[in-house]
């Protein structure tokens, strides 16, 4: 149901209701079924999605202390004192955290329309020549197509109901059913994607963000880019406003080249899409180890990813703290209403450890006057051990192995390494830099007192100080030009897929597996684009020649090259991307159609996500967005915690069998892709698999020949054998891969059975189905052609 | 009592049985369908030398992670399947699945070599929806695994020459 202030009529003209002020939008596209969809209008298509990838559950707890009547033993079938039972809980946590993850991104949103509408006022939404659909996941799920920054306000309002009503939905005593539990986190999923794109576009447009520019410029990445000759300001976060406010204001004093602006997480992308004056640090893994440098003299967090103890840590290295969000205010003074003059002596003098200042305009000032003069005080300051304070500390350790490896994440032999440096061996030390998350649970507990987050750091420091990488600022939307080049070798296949590396830095192994797999596909010449925490990780690393992936590789978006999109809420792009090839190349009617353009990228659009770090409530959201829309997502081995995955059965006929659009009739598929969300442990073995799913139903032979020459050559190359699965991908002998041909034939005959006539190359029987060029692959009875 | 390897996997009120290496080895062979499922840790310390004697002992191998890669270096893959962990858990509890040799599920399933927090997982998923058949689940890991039935003991890395007598104890009594 649509919110009761927003009244549409399907195929005629939306009045849109705003603050009593009515505006008729002019008829652009007609209406599909579901503009506004509420949480049971896109349950049919949820169910055809968990009918095929079931919800399969890894319980993280199997408790639930959600209400008074428990704490309830869910274990072994049992149900708590509400009825509820082990999946039904699993999925109820999955919905909670993808509200909290679409909450936080429809939240930021929301924060950045109310400042960006102060600051520069209702702007007119301009993507520049190369864009007419401006906002795709807008139009498809609202029916909205916004012209200016308020036309946001109804579809933050359609958002804000639907949070309400899902998360009643939660609450005890409401949904039993683990099925409808995940429709709704699919529906959050899908809320996060709609809030992600809103946001982004009020920030390219009010600041005015590169608009899908492949040649956006590159800047420096890394703990070794900042210069610690200057004054400091480390930015954490997710909004970027308050940073925004810090570079124009330096830029305003021309203090441009007199201080450094360094940022860490998302907020650190944006500020750089903003102003190339600023630097990257890294990802949140880095957060506590930068911050234990004592390089920054002002901190400044915003919201999102930020250390819960961030204050502990910023006194830890006397630099004052400047919170500017009301979601993180640290039990700090809100001094928004104080003069700058005020605030500036207040922190200056370290009377306060830090303020909140709500005002970003305010808090920009305030920490650029401020670091001019902290600079100055801590040049004394020495916050990296000395070599004799190393030197204590690891030979005071007793390798006990009890405390700190069971209680490290990732559970790292840091008695053994200390031990080693105890004999003048740095080296395991410095080895534990980057698969440390920088979560600091391991000084928590150990009995000797040893910070081992700051012994980490101090056997690391040549490796730090030359962690210098570089990264294209992030790009922004794809342009429908691309689109119109990329759209049909997309879905025949012959650019074998949209490689979309997304999400936080909580790795099984450090920062080089996203390089591994970006530089891997990319040389394949798959569409490599990357968001968030994965787009710097990935920028860390140089090939033989010096370069790194974006030097290396072209920013456009097509095959062989490799994209910074931007940060978390620029992933609503990746599905802009694909609702765009379904709206240009296939010129599906997009609005208010959410069903129908799903279908059609589950069948035709060969993309994968990889959330290889996914740590955070907005992965879990982010994913489930993505999966709604028809794109799998390969996890690392950390996401098993999310407590659910959507997993195909390739040997259950039923589940791949779809509707031919053209006569509804019936046809069993190759399972295509395979999974909707699965995790891998290793990035030799989520690389076979990220290529495994990006096969799609209507692939063309040349498309599937492609396909499957990456398929068999990454698994033979990860794994040492050809895939046991890969025969299941062949619909005739035009689908081999020329140079192979011979083989494969031989392989099919005589270890998979099949008829082949190996003098005639032909394949006789054996193949699921033949190659159709006509197929139009459909799982919707309402798309069959004469059911319309 | 032992602690889990990482503390706080704790997951409710039933954990593990601490096991003996003998009684491990003897829940194996007294299986009718076991399986070993191994990950990307056997490429480790040699401990892959260990999981091809149990091989050798008529035992399936469940190759996760790139640990195939190991076997295959090694020149064996007499009875080692290739899968991924996710796929593996999802079709031991589905009652279509066939098994690697097509002839049925497995009704005990031993862990070695996984990525510990994934393997945890792996297990209490299996704890919990492998019911019907149940699948009896066991630890043979350098691990403490609360999560599967019975469980060897947390043995530190320095100590994996006290880690592999545990393994030779294991195969034994196979
Ligand atoms: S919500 Fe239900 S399962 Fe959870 S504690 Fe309350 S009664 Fe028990
Ligand atoms: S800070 Fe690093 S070494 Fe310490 S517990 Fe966290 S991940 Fe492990
Ligand atoms: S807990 Fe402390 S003493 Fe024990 S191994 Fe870890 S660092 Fe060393």
């Amino acid at each position: 149901m649509p919110p009761s202030n927003i009244e549409i009529e399907a195929l005629k003209n939306v009045v849109i209701n705003i603050g009593g002020i009515e505006e008729e939008e002019e008829e652009w596209e007609t209406m599909g079924p579901t503009p506004m969809p509420g949480i049971a209008d896109l349950r049919n298509w949820d169910y055809k999605l968990l009918k095929r990838y079931k919800p399969f559950y890894a319980p993280y707890c199997e408790m639930c202390c959600f209400c008074t009547f428990g704490k309830c033993d869910l274990t072994g079938g049992k149900k708590g004192a509400c009825g509820l039972g082990m999946a039904a809980q699993q999925a109820r946590f999955v919905t909670i955290a993808c509200l909290m993850g679409c909450s936080a991104h429809t939240a930021h949103g929301r924060h950045l329309l109310r400042k960006v509408l102060k600051i520069v006022g209702d702007r007119e939404i301009n993507m520049g020549t190369g864009i007419n659909i401006e906002a795709p996941l807008t139009r498809l799920i609202t029916g909205i197509k916004p012209e200016k920054l308020s036309d946001f306000i109804p579809v933050l309002e359609y958002l804000e109901e639907q949070i309400a009503q899902l998360l009643d939905s939660t609450h005890t005593g409401q949904e039993g059913s683990n099925l409808d539990y995940e429709s709704k986190a699919y529906h959050a999923g899908m809320l996060d994607s709609l809030g992600k794109e809103v946001a982004d576009l009020i920030q390219i447009v009010a600041f005015d963000l590169p608009k899908g520019d492949p040649d956006a410029p590159l800047v420096e990445i890394g703990m070794g880019c900042v210069d610690e000759s200057k004054p400091v300001i480390l930015v954490i976060g997710h909004n970027v406003v308050p940073s925004v406010a810090v570079m124009d204001y330096m830029s305003d004093h021309g203090l441009d080249e007199r201080i450094e602006v360094a940022g860490i997480c998302c907020t650190a992308i944006d500020t750089t899409r903003y102003s190339q004056k600023a630097k990257i640090v890294g990802s949140i893994g880095r957060q506590l180890r930068f911050v234990r440098s004592g390089v920054a003299d002002v901190i400044m967090v915003d919201e999102q990813c930020i250390r819960a103890d961030i204050l502990e840590q910023a006194k830890r290295i006397h630099a004052p703290l400047i919170a500017t969000n009301d979601k993180a205010l640290y039990g700090l003074v809100d001094r928004t209403n104080d003069s700058v003059d005020d605030i500036v002596a207040i922190l200056a003098s370290g009377k306060e450890p830090g303020v909140v200042i709500l005002d970003p305009v305010k808090a920009g000032e305030v920490a650029v006057r401020v670091v001019q003069i902290t600079h100055e005080k801590r040049k004394e300051l020495v916050n990296i051990l000395t070599d004799e304070e190393f030197k204590e500390y690891v030979t005071m350790c007793q390798n006990c192995d009890a405390n700190c490896i069971v209680a490290c994440p990732q559970g790292l032999p840091i008695g053994e390494a200390n031990k080693a440096a105890a004999k003048g061996d740095t080296a395991p030390l410095a080895s534990l830099f980057d698969p440390c998350v920088g979560c600091g649970r391991c000084e928590q507990v150990c009995k000797k007192h040893i910070p081992i987050v700051d012994v980490i750091l101090k056997a690391s420091l040549p490796y730090v100080k030359s962690e210098k990488g570089m990264i294209r600022v992030g790009r922004g939307p794809v342009r429908d030009t691309e689109i119109r080049k990329v759209g049909a070798p997309l879905v025949l296949g012959t650019i074998p897929g949209i490689i979309a590396i997304v999400g936080c830095g909580n790795y099984p192994n450090g920062t080089k597996d996203v390089y591994r797999i970006a530089k891997e596909f990319a040389e394949r010449k798959y569409i490599v684009v990357l968001t968030g925490c994965g787009a710097m990780d990935a920028a860390l690393y140089r090939d033989k020649d010096g370069k790194t992936l974006y030097e290396k590789y072209p920013g456009d978006f097509d095959g062989g090259c490799v994209l910074n999109i931007g940060s978390c809420v620029s992933n609503a792009h990746i599905h802009g991307a694909a609702i765009k090839v379904a709206a240009i190349y296939a010129r599906r009617n997009i609005r208010g159609n959410y069903a129908e353009i799903a279908d059609y990228i589950l069948n035709r659009v060969g993309a994968c996500g990889v959330a290889w770090g996914a740590m955070s409530q907005k992965a879990a959201s982010i994913a489930s967005g993505v999966n709604r829309i028809g794109i799998p997502v390969v996890i690392g081995p950390h996401g098993w915690k999310y407590r659910r995955a959507y997993l195909g059965r390739k040997y259950v006929d039923e589940d791949w069998v779809v509707y031919d659009a053209r006569d509804g009739s019936k046809v069993q598929i190759e399972p295509a892709p395979e999974h909707m969300l699965v995790a891998a442990d290793t990035y030799q073995e989520a690389i076979p698999l990220i290529a495994r799913l990006c096969f799609r139903p209507t692939d063309n032979s040349m498309g599937r020949q492609v396909k499957l020459t990456h398929y068999m050559d990454l698994s033979m190359k990860y794994l040492g054998v050809y895939p046991d699965d890969w025969h299941i991908f062949v619909r005739g002998e035009a689908d081999l891969p020329l140079a192979r041909k011979e083989e494969y034939l031989r392989i099919l005959k005589e270890e998979h059975g099949w008829d082949v006539d190996l003098e005639a190359k032909k394949i006789l029987s054996g193949p699921v189905r033949k190659m159709d060029v006509g197929f139009d692959a459909t799982n919707l009875e309402e798309l069959i052609k004469k059911n319309k | 009592m032992e602690i889990p390897f990482d503390i706080g996997n704790i997951s409710g009120p039933e954990n593990a049985r601490v096991a003996q290496p003998e009684a491990l080895g003897r829940a194996i062979k007294n299986a009718k369908r076991p399986l070993l499922v191994v990950g990307s840790e056997i490429l480790d310390d040699d401990l892959i030398e260990k999981a091809i004697a149990i091989g050798k002992k008529g035992i399936p191998i469940a190759a996760t992670a790139h640990s195939m890669k190991g076997f295959v270096d090694r020149g064996y893959t007499e009875n080692v399947h290739l899968t991924g962990l996710h796929e593996l858990a999802n079709n031991i509890e589905s009652r279509d699945w066939m098994g690697f040799d097509k002839t049925g599920g497995y009704d005990l399933i031993a862990v070695l070599g996984g990525i510990y927090y994934s393997t945890s997982q792996f297990l209490i998923a299996l704890k919990n929806f492998a019911t019907d058949p149940i699948v009896r689940c066991i630890s043979i890991d350098r691990y403490y695994h609360p999560a599967a039935r019975m469980s060897s003991v947390n043995i530190s890395r320095k100590h994996t020459d006290e880690f592999k007598k545990m393994l030779d104890k294991v195969i034994e009594n196979i």
